[in-house]
């Protein structure tokens, strides 16, 4: 392969919605690209080889990113082809490539450790992949490859129940379908998806590919009981009793709230109620749709994680003016690069070194202002490596008719009330192999970590899909199948 | 999809349903709740089983017409049609114990989540009263809890057609009151617990803390999703952020935080009028249509 390749620097960019139209409207922000763009961008790629290629290290499912990429410059002339080969290339990895391609973080994951990077631009990995997956989606070349697979699974004989239709229990799921497991997800909500659908809004991640994703789940046989809440509805002990196995995906359920005066005023929002009315119950639809949903003129959003910008950009497209409040420095923010451009482009404010001290009211219950001490960075750091900060006795006052609380999340609480399972800090404690201390339960994603992004939970539903499938391998030849 | 086995109008306002939910009919206990999404476009709404067969997996819910989502499950669905969602059993279940002498109070529609819980305290050897106050023809379960429970008694209120609904309601609530204290004052109870609007709960419990007797609350904040991950539902009690959902609903009356719990169920009953008004208007021109 030793062909003279030109170094193209500059990437080939996405087209995007320009900034003052799309915040009027829900629909989605970037538009991806075309074939034509997407073989120019794959040209750029240097194919490092793959036991060398550091963007599959930085992935954690490990697709084999040259390999996917290679293919669409190898077909070129023919699309269809070029889409299926580059399609398949992922699907051994990651079953919800539309939805990667779109909310991975992938500047600090495989784009950060391409090579590209040390003369150029670094390769737009996210949006290959999400080109890759909507290209396939539209001409239904992913039904055709999925008809394929099907009658190739050879049938296992037994039964996994899947806690959680969120990332992490949806690729644990798609993983054992295809290893011929027969697997049952139970979700609280009356739509799968978790947070693909109550918390990303439709700007950033359209409802419609979330379910043309579980759609093709559902074709591998995947079952999903909607409305059953587990540590309600069913326990996990009876789940024991029916199925071979458990895979907790049960995600960060509980919201934090801040512990300061005026917390219970009307106005103030945790992110995932504001996000939950907005995405899974359409209240930017009122009244067309039932659910109600207020925004007022003024609003402050608190945090700065991709939750506080998916909620900040949907209080925007309200017509509200926002800020977004941060105790801590420009650069401590954890939200996406392109997700912290797209607000600023969309004229949201920051404000940095800021901590919320007191709700105030206007004396009828409803939020006025939120007051805030300011804070100042150290230069000891803490051991997330982030720099420790502390009050300066001085406070800045924000008029707001709207506050939403976006400063992170706890495992629900009734999962982890289960009799026997091990948990520290409100996280599911799992061994090397994610199982928990209930022999035959597994657990990954948010629900073991607290809370981190969706393809960190792919990467565990991956994991945990692979350990059970060793646990039940084992169970079958002691004879207990 | 949760198939409607019967409905009937059994009072006014208040509509009756059998559902075939066998996830929530094996598990359910009183105290609990579910969350019902009717519609495609509909809101998620707690309604409580008000009876139930394990069995034959069926459930009963008594629904109150209040708002559009209410008013549209009361025009629009014909038994042998779906309900989209039934999600539970939620929240945690009254407390069984053998506490002695109960009054459990259900103004309005409350006395449906009142019934099953009243009924297995009866028959876990407790002395019950129960006490349904509301408008005349709003009376509902009579028979049932003349059956269930030691005591029942109906106390209503007639409409008054010169005033408007919330004129009306302030006569509840007045009668509401003043039966109570009748009643505590003519004898001795060791627990008081009530289901209804929170403004009526609040003003009963001003009256039961002045007979210091122990009172249980079942609150109905605003919720979404029911299994604790929104928030919505938060009251603050004995000084502390609780989740009605998977913390109650059921509460020590003397810790809650009343007025703050008043002003968060106010929230949104500008825009619950404004879908209402716009859903009447749908009505009306459909029957226009239908006349020409």
């Amino acid at each position: 392969m030793a062909v003279k390749r030109k170094i193209i620097k500059e990437r080939v960019p996405t087209p995007e919605r320009p900034a003052e139209e799309r915040i009027k409207s829900f629909v989605e922000v970037n538009l991806g690209y075309t074939f034509e763009l997407a073989v120019k961008e794959a040209e750029r790629c240097l194919q490092c080889p793959y036991n060398y290629a550091p963007c599959i290290k930085g992935c954690p499912v490990h697709i084999d990113i040259p390999g996917f990429i290679s293919k669409l410059v190898e077909y070129r002339d023919d699309p269809d082809k070029a889409v299926k080969e580059a399609l398949s290339v992922i699907w051994t990895c990651n079953s919800l490539p539309a939805t990667t391609g779109r909310v991975c973080p992938q500047e600090d994951q495989c784009e950060m450790n391409c090579v590209m990077g040390k003369v150029g631009d670094k390769i737009n990995i996210g949006k290959l992949e999400r080109f890759v997956a909507d290209y396939a989606r539209e001409k239904g070349i992913d039904e055709e490859l999925l008809f394929e697979m099907i009658p190739r699974i050879e049938k296992k004989g037994q039964k996994v129940a899947i806690i959680g239709a969120g990332p992490a229990g949806l690729t644990a799921a798609g993983e054992l379908a295809k290893l011929g497991y027969d697997v049952t997800i139970y979700e609280a909500l009356h739509e799968a998806g978790g947070v693909l659908m109550y918390g990303i809004p439709e700007f950033r991640l359209p409802k419609s590919i979330v379910e043309s994703e579980i759609d093709k789940l559902k074709k591998l046989g995947v079952k999903i009981l909607t409305d059953h809440i587990v540590g309600r509805t069913v326990t996990i002990e009876e789940l024991l009793e029916e199925y071979d196995a458990v895979f907790i995906g049960s995600g960060a359920g509980t919201p934090r709230l801040i512990n300061a005066p005026g917390i219970n005023l009307n106005g103030i929002y945790t992110a995932n109620e504001f996000l939950t009315r907005v995405n899974l119950m359409k209240a930017y639809l009122f009244p067309e749709y039932d659910t109600p949903v207020k925004v007022g003129k003024r609003v402050v959003v608190i945090g700065a994680g991709n939750t506080a910008m998916d909620a900040a950009r949907s209080a925007r497209r309200f017509g509200s003016e926002v800020i977004i409040a941060y105790r801590r420095g420009p650069e401590d923010v954890s939200a996406r690069v392109e997700e912290v451009e797209h607000a600023k482009e969309e004229g949201i404010k920051f404000e940095f070194f800021v901590n919320p001290v007191e709700f105030i009211g206007d004396g009828k219950g409803n939020l006025k202002a939120v007051k805030f001490e300011k804070m100042k960075a150290l230069d000891e750091r803490d051991s997330r490596g982030k720099r420790k900060i502390v009050g300066t006795g001085e406070y800045v006052t924000i008029e707001a008719e709207t506050a939403i609380i976006a400063i992170g999340k706890h495992p629900n609480r009734l999962i982890v009330n289960t009799p026997g399972l091990k948990v520290e800090r409100g996280r599911i404690v799992v061994d090397e192999n994610l199982m928990t201390s209930i022999p035959g339960v597994f657990a990954g994603g948010d629900a073991i970590r607290g809370e981190a992004t969706v393809i960190l939970a792919m990467g565990d539903g991956r994991m945990a899909a692979k350990a059970i499938h060793e646990y039940l391998t084992k169970k079958r030849e002691n004879g207990n199948a | 999809m949760y198939k409607i086995l019967e409905k009937k109008e059994i009072a006014m306002r208040n509509t009756w349903y059998k559902v075939h939910a066998p996830h929530v009919a094996k598990k359910v206990k009183p105290g609990q709740f579910v969350i019902v999404r009717a519609f495609k476009n509909g809101e998620r709404i707690p309604l409580t089983p008000v009876m139930w067969d394990r069995d034959e997996g069926w459930i009963v819910l008594i629904v109150f017409t209040r708002g559009k989502t209410t008013a549209r499950m009361a025009n629009e669905l014909k038994p042998g049609d779906e309900i989209l969602n039934i999600a539970g059993p939620l929240g945690n279940p009254a407390e069984m114990e053998k506490f002695g002498k109960i009054l459990a109070i259900g103004a309005y529609t409350g006395i449906v989540e009142v019934y099953p819980i009243a009924k297995a305290w009866q028959e876990l050897g407790n002395d019950v009263t129960t006490l349904h106050v509301t408008f005349e023809p709003m009376v509902v379960l009579k028979d049932e809890l003349e059956r269930a429970v030691g005591r029942h008694v109906v106390e209503t209120v007639p409409i008054d057609p010169n005033l408007d609904f919330p004129t009306n309601m302030k006569n509840v609530t007045k009668r509401l009151v003043e039966k109570v204290r009748e009643m505590l004052e003519k004898e001795s109870y060791d627990l008081v617990f009530m289901v209804g609007p929170t403004g009526d709960q609040k003003a009963v419990f001003e009256v039961v803390k002045e007979f210091g007797v122990p009172m249980k609350a079942d609150l109905h904040p605003i919720m979404v999703d029911g299994t604790g991950m929104c928030g919505a539902c938060r009251v603050t009690v004995g000084g502390e952020v609780k989740f009605a959902c998977i913390d109650g609903p059921e509460f020590d009356a003397y810790e809650i935080h009343w007025d703050e719990l008043i002003a968060r169920s106010g929230y949104y009953t500008d825009m619950e009028q404004r879908a209402m008004q716009e859903y009447m208007k749908l009505i009306e021109q459909a029957l226009q249509g239908g006349e020409q």
